[in-house]
């Protein structure tokens, strides 16, 4: 504290400290693959964000009664969701490899845990979907 | 962000571990339950490959209706907008968009992940009355 208090004092006699600026030349991610790949990877958001929207518009939707509710088949939105659904994916990719980074156990191996990540994602859409198609009709 | 004492930086951020756990828990939640609604509700469903709840009123309507389905829904719906919130304010950020990092911005983007919880509770509660046939 006291050194920084010295060098602003210091500082009153010679011009302002310059600002160190990053610049960030418009289209920086497009210029390397790994730029490219983090983007896309933050941009993930975008989609699902859009896609749960539909989802709670749909479940407000039930509210129209059974003369005013019709199930969603046109074509723009099943491209819409495989759209979705392949950035879905990405996030699904990206984020449960990152568990061996985050979690550490001593004596588990970094892979293992991630193999536990991706098998829970399995065993929860697995159980997601008997109920999506078991409840149905 | 506080340098004026050690009191106040020795005490714990709790607001801060709040959003932390939202951003992960969010994020946890997106990767593990969202593809697998996409698939089965908006492609596999619609296309008629397979049979699904929300392709017919009434089994919609009795899915939706159960305390512990609108429990989860509102997991898997308003939660990931705490992660897609910090996400996209840093992809505006990283995109050379400076005015993302501000305060503004901040009330924006958290705000609208809380209006979005709001706005899903709202939603859930008013739908289809909670039911247990």
């Amino acid at each position: 504290m006291k050194a920084l208090g010295g060098a602003e004092a210091a500082d009153s006699t010679h011009p302002p400290p310059r600002v160190y600026k990053p610049e960030m030349p418009r289209g920086w991610w497009l210029r390397q693959r790994h730029y490219f790949l983090y983007i896309i990877r933050e941009f993930t958001a975008l989609p699902m964000a859009l896609w749960l929207l539909w989802l709670l518009y749909e479940i407000q939707r039930a509210s129209n009664g059974p003369k005013g509710y019709y199930p969603p088949s046109s074509p723009a939105f099943i491209v819409f969701s495989i759209i979705v659904l392949a950035f879905a994916l990405y996030h699904t990719y990206t984020f449960l490899s990152l568990a061996g980074v985050i979690i550490h156990i001593k004596g588990v191996p970094s892979r293992l845990i991630v193999l536990s990540q991706f098998a829970a994602w399995l065993v929860a859409s697995a159980v997601i979907a008997a109920v999506l198609i078991g409840f149905a009709r | 962000m506080n340098h004026d004492g050690h009191a106040k930086n020795s005490r714990t951020a709790y607001t801060h571990l709040l959003w932390w756990f939202l951003f992960a828990q969010g994020g946890v939640i997106a990767a593990i339950l969202v593809p697998i609604h996409v698939l089965v509700q908006g492609i596999l469903g619609p296309l008629g490959i397979v049979r699904v709840v929300d392709r017919h009123y009434d089994t919609w309507i009795r899915i939706v209706g159960n305390p512990i389905v609108k429990l989860y829904l509102l997991v898997l719906i308003a939660v990931p907008f705490f992660h897609f919130a910090h996400r996209l304010r840093y992809l505006l950020v990283d995109l050379g968009v400076p005015a993302a990092r501000s305060v503004p911005a901040q009330v924006i983007f958290y705000g609208g992940a809380v209006v979005i919880t709001a706005v899903t509770i709202w939603v859930l509660l008013t739908t289809v009355p909670i039911s247990f046939g």
